[in-house]
């Protein structure tokens, strides 16, 4: 564990200086990422000056549900920014370097390469995050606000599940962009609660591609809207995609006959 | 001519050729253009209108962004910036053509196939899910929409140009381009009218060129701009497309007396 701590410190050292060697390019980046969230937290603020609530929610309801899509969407981002590289790393043969290196490949390719620029868009989402959470549930402590946490780490579980998934793909077929594209487009559903889409799509986004079960049900558990039931299928989804990711990942690297000259 | 038309109908191929790239790039906006579908048609339950949207104006506005965003927003800055990054440029300058006309036909044949996909996304949406749809029938008023439509189209290739001309000074455009085109759409009223927002937001926008892309298209489609308003609209357009048609050309120049490459 140590030393994959050491590596991963490594690594990161070595992102933050690429990051911070190209000032003009990063303050773009982080400025995208910003304006991104900024500009659709001030929708959610601009409509509810007209109405009151939004398929049953309130206001900050509403920003508490498009803020745990944002904690989930960029801790995967940060944790997996490696992942986005995959292809080029199976295609330019760093990845059979990964191979003979003493540690995982899949944590080399993937967790590796640590992205400042989201963990800084992140910090103020968490704390806006925290002032909806106290301002609607003003004890910290409550039953509501753990199950809020461990759904909400449950859903980063459940999106490294999709990562793993297409670094896996990525190490087999060569393909990775179209895969990851697909992931992230689906995820811009995730920003509204659920609630607001019809049947189809409701059931859609819980069973098949479960961006609700990832960015509606932490909120729903916190406001004492989740039944146990679903809790229980949230956890349960997530240990078998996980399980089945972390399957398919090592199948791949299996079958993997190194691609590069 | 006949060359930009060639190289137009080459590029049309191509992107007709790789289908799954095309697929990835549409369900991106599908999914835009289902999310803010339910979100408005959420809203809109109950209330016969919401900042003087009525019903089918506010879902008609969402499948119009599909439209704009399809025509008018996409376009072909990563290339660009791609080519004076690595060098690739060189060998359209060697050529008799101008890059500007040849970047123009690529970026046509591309807004070409994205519009019938998106013509295509709307018409399955209006066939699966019957939304309310608000159909202009008056002549005057599309003959205004299409133009506004062209003159964003023209405007935003202009604009994109001169972001992604900063490539030649510096390694790092990247980042600024990515920045351009999230603000734009927002500011262009890509995700939602820009009436939602507070008045002094407004106003500043007003005063910007970014309204013109996707806002004052689709509100022109809709008839909430009357025909004398919407005429003087699109004359203010047409003095932004040139405005930065002539700084994209400035700065295309200027970049291009500073450009140096090695190797073949």
């Amino acid at each position: 564990m140590r030393k994959y701590f050491r590596v991963w410190w490594k690594m990161s050292s070595m992102s933050l200086m690429a990051q911070i060697s190209h000032p003009l390019g990063s303050l773009g980046f982080l400025l995208g990422k910003i304006v991104r969230v900024v500009f659709f937290f001030a929708f959610i603020i601009a409509i509810f000056q007209h109405v009151k609530s939004l398929a049953g929610y309130s206001l900050e309801e509403t920003a508490l549900f498009f803020l745990t899509f944002n904690i989930v969407d960029i801790s995967a981002q940060i944790l997996f920014r490696g992942i986005y590289n995959a292809r080029r790393a199976v295609t330019e043969g760093d990845f059979d370097f990964y191979l003979i290196q003493p540690c995982s490949a899949l944590f080399r390719l993937s967790l590796t390469t640590f992205d400042f620029l989201d963990a800084l868009t992140l910090l103020p989402v968490l704390w806006v995050t925290l002032e909806i959470l106290h301002h609607l549930s003003p004890s910290a402590f409550s039953l509501h606000s753990f199950l809020y946490f461990l759904l909400t780490i449950n859903a980063v579980a459940i999106a490294s599940s999709f990562h793993i998934f297409v670094a896996g793909l990525a190490v087999r077929t060569q393909e990775l962009e179209n895969t990851i594209w697909i992931y992230r487009d689906i995820m811009f559903m995730g920003r509204f609660p659920s609630g607001v889409y019809g049947p189809m799509f409701q059931f859609f986004l819980t069973f098949i591609i479960p961006i609700a079960v990832m960015t509606t049900f932490p909120v729903r558990a916190f406001l004492g809207l989740l039944s146990w039931k679903w809790m229980a299928y949230s956890f349960f989804l997530s240990t078998m995609l996980l399980g089945l990711s972390f399957w398919f990942w090592e199948k791949s690297v299996r079958q993997y006959t190194s691609s590069s000259s | 001519m006949k060359k930009y038309l060639r190289a137009y109908l080459i590029s049309l191929q191509e992107t007709l050729q790789r289908r799954s790239s095309l697929v990835m790039d549409r369900l991106g906006g599908v999914a835009v253009m289902l999310s803010l579908y339910y979100f408005w048609k959420t809203l809109l339950s109950g209330r016969p209108a919401f900042l003087g949207y009525s019903y089918p104006q506010m879902l008609t506005y969402v499948l119009g962004m599909n439209i704009l965003r399809s025509f008018a927003l996409t376009g072909r800055g990563w290339e660009l910036v791609g080519e004076i990054s690595s060098g690739k440029i060189s060998s359209y300058l060697v050529r008799p053509l101008n890059y500007h006309g040849y970047a123009l036909a690529l970026d046509l044949s591309q807004k070409t196939v994205h519009l019938f996909a998106a013509l295509l996304e709307i018409g399955a949406l209006l066939i699966f899910f019957h939304p309310p749809f608000y159909l202009q029938k008056s002549v005057a008023a599309m003959s205004l929409f299409i133009g506004s439509l062209l003159m964003a189209s023209l405007l935003f290739f202009f604009l994109e140009f001169l972001v992604s001309s900063l490539a030649f000074w510096t390694s790092e455009s990247g980042g600024p381009l990515f920045f351009f085109e999230l603000f734009i759409q927002f500011a262009a009223g890509a995700f939602f009218p820009l009436d939602v927002l507070p008045r002094l937001l407004q106003k500043g926008l007003s005063l910007s060129p970014f309204p013109y892309l996707v806002f004052l298209p689709i509100n022109i489609y809709l008839g909430r701009v009357g025909q004398g308003r919407a005429l003087q609209d699109l004359l203010i357009s047409f003095v932004w497309t040139v405005v930065f048609a002539a700084a994209s050309l400035h700065v295309w120049r200027k970049g291009l007396a500073s450009y140096s490459a090695e190797g073949g």
